[in-house]
This record gives structure tokens, sequence and C-alpha cells, in this order.
């Protein structure tokens, strides 16, 4: 039996949405408020779909510890209360944008995966991360 | 299209299966493996596909539907405490993703005419939710 099991976390962080390659005028046509120079916060919210079988045994798709785990080691403990343009390496260059911060986390679990479910595990289908109650990004391998 | 509905029901539930040892019922399932049991308000998401009745315009009376969730699931599943009182969870443990399978099972024969069963969500919380969409 085939099911699909989400999972939502919380965290919060500041961020400014700011290209170096365009002009002043041209980061605030493009993001607005979210070009101020101080910066701002959201309370993200994620939520991680996976795919897989349900085990005989246990009735579950995953031991959700396991996947609690993941995602304090690879998203929530790195991001939680920080910075994102100072303090998470790669947003240093990149604008961390819902799409940019989407396909960080995806690439963050992803490479982590294998680590936590030596045996394979369930599928990671998909990523949907919600900046606001009305602007969210998903990631959707399915 | 699909279109979809959602009910309530609350429930307790213990999480222990008989062919596991206490140390691996209680990394499986965590706190939820105490033998004493703990409940949940469950929100229940179900999704019909279909084309609309051209006269209608409905794939399906939600009304009927509604119908069919309090007969079949309903009634059987608010306030109970599954492993004791709902078949199958005598046999399997109710975990919410044997429990969206088991929705599935009991309402899917009575989805009838233009309009077919697409999935069944079940949300133990607001932080945990299992989908199942039939088949294998």
């Amino acid at each position: 039996m085939t099911v699909r099991l989400t999972r939502r976390y919380g965290f919060a962080a500041s961020h400014r949405l700011h290209s170096r390659a365009l002009s002043d005028e041209e980061n605030r046509r493009t993001y607005g408020k979210c070009n101020n120079p101080h910066g701002h916060g959201h309370n993200y919210e994620i939520e991680i779909t996976v795919r897989g079988e349900v085990n005989r045994v246990t009735g579950r798709l995953v031991e959700l510890g396991r996947l609690d785990r993941i995602a304090e080691e690879q998203i929530l403990r790195p991001l939680r209360y920080r910075n994102l343009n100072e303090e998470v390496p790669v947003f240093r260059e990149l604008v961390p944008t819902t799409e940019n911060l989407a396909a960080e986390l995806d690439r963050r679990l992803r490479s982590a995966w294998p680590e936590v479910f030596p045996e394979g595990g369930p599928v990671l289908e998909k990523l949907r991360i919600l900046e606001t109650e009305r602007n969210i990004c998903e990631i959707n391998h399915a | 299209m699909v279109i979809s509905k959602k009910v309530e029901f609350s429930a307790s539930h213990i999480c222990r299966s008989p062919a596991l040892s206490d140390a691996e019922n209680q990394r499986t399932y965590g706190a939820a493996a105490n033998p004493m049991g703990h409940g949940h308000n469950y929100v229940v998401e179900v999704a019909i596909e279909g084309e609309p009745d051209p006269v209608t315009g409905m794939i399906l009376d939600l009304k009927r539907l509604k119908d069919i969730l309090e007969e079949k699931v309903l009634s059987v599943y608010d306030h109970r405490l599954l492993n004791r009182e709902v078949e199958p969870f005598d046999r399997i443990v109710p975990t919410v993703e044997n429990m969206a399978i088991d929705i599935w099972n009991r309402i899917d024969p009575y989805i009838e005419g233009r309009a077919r069963l697409y999935s069944v969500r079940v949300h133990e919380t607001a932080e945990l939710s299992v989908e199942y969409r039939g088949g294998k």
C-alpha cells in the first residue's frame, strides 16, 4: 500500500531580498518591501512529504523520529533564528527568496537522506515552504 | 476535476505492535506507544474525481458524500478507542497510515456514478497527515 505522509515544521529567520546584479532601483522594483536594507523576518513553515509502502508490522511508512532528526539537523538547527543572508553561506551570493530557499532545503535533505535512511527509506516526494500563509513555494518530485 | 470534503472526529488509540519489543515500540512510535492510550482530533479530507454532470453541475451530490462519511466512518470512529472498538485495529496498529487506508476501504464501494474516489487524507495533528490514493 503506497501512502504519502506529510510532516510540518517551523522556524523563524530573517532575510533581505537584494541582488548585486541589479541596480538599487531595479532591486526596489523587483522585491518591493522585501528589499528594505535592514532586512525583515518570517515564521517559515515547511512541509516534507514522503512516499512509500506501509510496513506490515508497524503500520508505519517512516519512523517519525528519523524524519524529525533529518529536519532538525539539516534545516531547523542551522536556520532557526538566523539572518539567512549573513549566516547561511549559500545566501551570501544567492538571494534568499522562497524559491531559492526551497531549492537549498531540498538539496540539504537529499544529501543527508542516505545517512539517515541507509536502507533506502521512503521517497522524498515534495518539499513545501510557506514564507507566509499567502506566499508558498513547492518542489514536487512526483 | 477533483472536489474535496472535510470532516472531523475525535478518537483515542495506542500505537504498539505485539510483534515488537518494548524498546522497538518506543523507538518506532515514541510517545504514541504509551499503553494507556491517547487521543486526537482527526480531520479527514476526502477528494472525489470526475466530470460534472451537465444537468446538475455536480460530480457527486456532496450531501450524499457527507451521509456516506457519517454512516461509514464517523459513526464508527468518533469518540472510540480504535484498538478495542473499531475493526481492523484489533489486528493492525491504528497508525494514521493504516487509518487512511481503512477509511478509503470503508467508503470506496459507495462512491458511485460518474464519481471516483481520488484520495483520502487524514490529519492526525496540524503537523502530521497521511494521504492514500488507493491501489497497492
